[in-house]
């Protein structure tokens, strides 16, 4: 008779986390990997460090079995005991799990690793959804014996919701609200009515196709395009509008959808991780949908570590980089 | 504080401790280690007992070897314990030995030609109280109280005069250093009655003397 393997996990965590580094993995930023680190103390959760760290490694975006893991070592001042990772990779998915079965079939093709949670009885459940091998390549970037250790594996549009969920303006609004996380290829618009989310939806308009537009209409660098969406010289209305009128089309049928089907009036709309032209985005929604588009600051109301905390300056301008990693870390603080 | 949406997608054996001290690594190690010691441990008992029963096996053997020759060394020792008892019982005998030798050369000179000593004796002591459930085969005093009798004739004038300096010679320096007292018994002087009649005029007399103990140190 063959005797089954004695398995003993001697890492098992049973204590909440009280401290937590996020980290945004495959953001591709030439700033570097995002990074923020969270303390809960005394039951207020504070905030040690964010910025951007030079780590090596690139997230394969196929399975290479020959592909070798790099070890991340991260700075003093991000060095948490552990660490909540938020991949970025246009492989992974993010949807209710009532949806098309398209991406059944890619999940047959290509090996993923998912979880799921169902909010409420009459909702669809909520699912998450990435490949093995990025998976395993992700929590193997945080070796055993180093602090920190990974404790938290998402992908990044779960972790940016976080930062609303965990924020104090979520508890003080009242009835319906919606959220737009504006990615570089992608926004998400997560809807929320009495604390529940109630629907979520991609759509494939980001802010790098806002900044595309400009950088073809004026035949410039990428680079010059956020002072031109910054700066007022310029009226950069009609080269973004077309783009955004797309997207928040897509917007507006999804507002009809709650109001007639959901049977929820949404009074409040937020938009969330503009690193630039805010201000443009806020205009064209107004003309088209007569609504107002209330820009959402995932760092406000944290409260800051100070003396110990290493911040940088710009923090501020940086935030918008910073809101997954934020939500990642936050997400793992807070699940007890 | 709202639930977050925490879609986590780390597995269990994904996740490490930040510690250096690894205990998949140290349990197994010090698990080895105690292993380790304890069958040294159990080595170095199985060995110190064998050498115990090596040990003990050439002790029998030498006991058994030497038997023989401790039993006679055991004898010879009794023996030996039995001449030196001999030999210190003969050496508290000399030590307790009275000098009567030249005392009773001299008391040739003391006494006059009317007396005629007829018997000088030292009768043996009283036996201890004899014990069938513990014999006794020599004395156990220390000392021993000697008498001397002596018994006589005397005759002639004044016969009793002669007895009489006999028995003061005896207190002469000359014969205390062995007799402390010397006395005539009441009655002891009296008339030879059993000689013929002519012989009636003979006194004769018995003078007992209490001689220096004999001390057996």
């Amino acid at each position: 008779m063959k005797s089954a393997p004695l398995k003993v996990n001697f890492s098992s965590q049973t204590k909440p986390f009280t401290d937590v580094v996020g980290l945004e993995v495959g953001a591709a930023y030439v700033q570097g990997v995002p990074a923020v680190r969270l303390r809960k103390r005394n039951g207020k959760t504070e905030l040690m460090a964010a910025g951007f760290l030079t780590l090596p490694g690139v997230l394969p975006q196929k399975p290479d079995l020959e592909d070798e893991v790099p070890v991340w070592s991260l700075p003093r001042p991000f060095q948490a005991q552990y660490a909540a990772l938020a991949v970025t990779s246009p492989l992974a998915f993010l949807r209710h799990a009532a949806g098309s079965l398209d991406d059944e079939e890619a999940n047959k093709l290509l090996a993923f690793r998912t979880a799921s949670r169902q909010f409420a009885p009459e909702l669809p459940p909520l699912s998450a959804g990435i490949p093995k091998f990025q998976a395993t390549w992700a929590a193997r970037l945080l070796p055993e014996g180093h602090q920190p250790t990974a404790c938290s594996l998402q992908i990044s549009p779960a972790a940016a919701i976080n930062t609303f969920l965990t924020a104090p303006l979520f508890t003080s609004v009242s009835g319906t609200a919606v959220v737009l996380f504006v990615f570089p290829g992608y926004t998400s618009l997560a809807a929320f009515h009495e604390s529940r989310l109630v629907l979520y939806r991609e759509h494939p308009i980001g802010y790098a196709h806002v900044r595309e537009a400009v950088c073809s209409h004026m035949r410039i660098d990428p680079s010059l395009a956020d002072s031109i969406l910054e700066d007022t010289f310029i009226d950069p209305i009609p080269m973004v509008e077309p783009v955004l009128r797309t997207l928040f089309r897509q917007v507006e049928i999804s507002y009809d959808y709650l109001t007639r089907r959901k049977n929820c009036q949404t009074q409040n709309i937020f938009v969330c991780g503009l690193p630039s032209g805010a201000k443009h985005w806020t205009s064209v929604f107004s003309r088209m949908l007569n609504l107002t588009l209330v820009p959402f600051l995932p760092f406000e109301g944290l409260e800051r570590a100070s003396p110990s905390s290493c911040l940088p300056e710009n923090l501020s301008a940086i935030a918008p980089f910073l809101t997954t990693a934020l939500g990642a870390a936050r997400a793992a603080l807070e699940d007890v | 504080m709202n639930t977050p949406l925490h879609l986590d997608l780390l597995n269990d054996e994904e996740r490490f401790s930040s510690s250096p001290i690894r205990m998949r690594v140290m349990l197994p190690l010090t698990t080895s280690f105690v292993t380790l010691c304890l069958l040294l441990w159990w080595s170095l008992l199985c060995l110190r007992t064998h050498s115990q029963a090596q040990y003990k096996e050439a002790l029998q053997q030498a006991i058994t070897s030497l038997t023989p020759a401790h039993s006679a060394v055991l004898a010879l020792r009794a023996q030996e314990q039995e001449y030196r008892s001999i030999v210190r019982q003969l050496g508290l005998y000399k030590n307790a030995r009275n000098p009567y030798g030249k005392m009773l050369s001299n008391l040739a000179e003391h006494v006059t030609p009317t007396i005629q000593l007829t018997q000088l004796s030292v009768p043996p002591p009283q036996p201890p109280a004899a014990d069938p459930a513990n014999p006794l085969f020599g004395p156990t005093n220390t000392f021993e109280a000697v008498t001397l009798h002596l018994s006589g004739r005397t005759g002639g004038e004044h016969p009793s005069e002669a007895v009489n300096t006999l028995l003061a010679t005896f207190r002469t320096p000359a014969f205390t250093n062995v007799f402390r007292t010397a006395v005539i018994p009441k009655g002891s002087f009296r008339q030879d009655v059993a000689r013929d009649p002519e012989s009636r005029e003979i006194l004769l007399f018995d003078i007992t003397c209490d001689c220096v103990p004999r001390r057996f140190e």
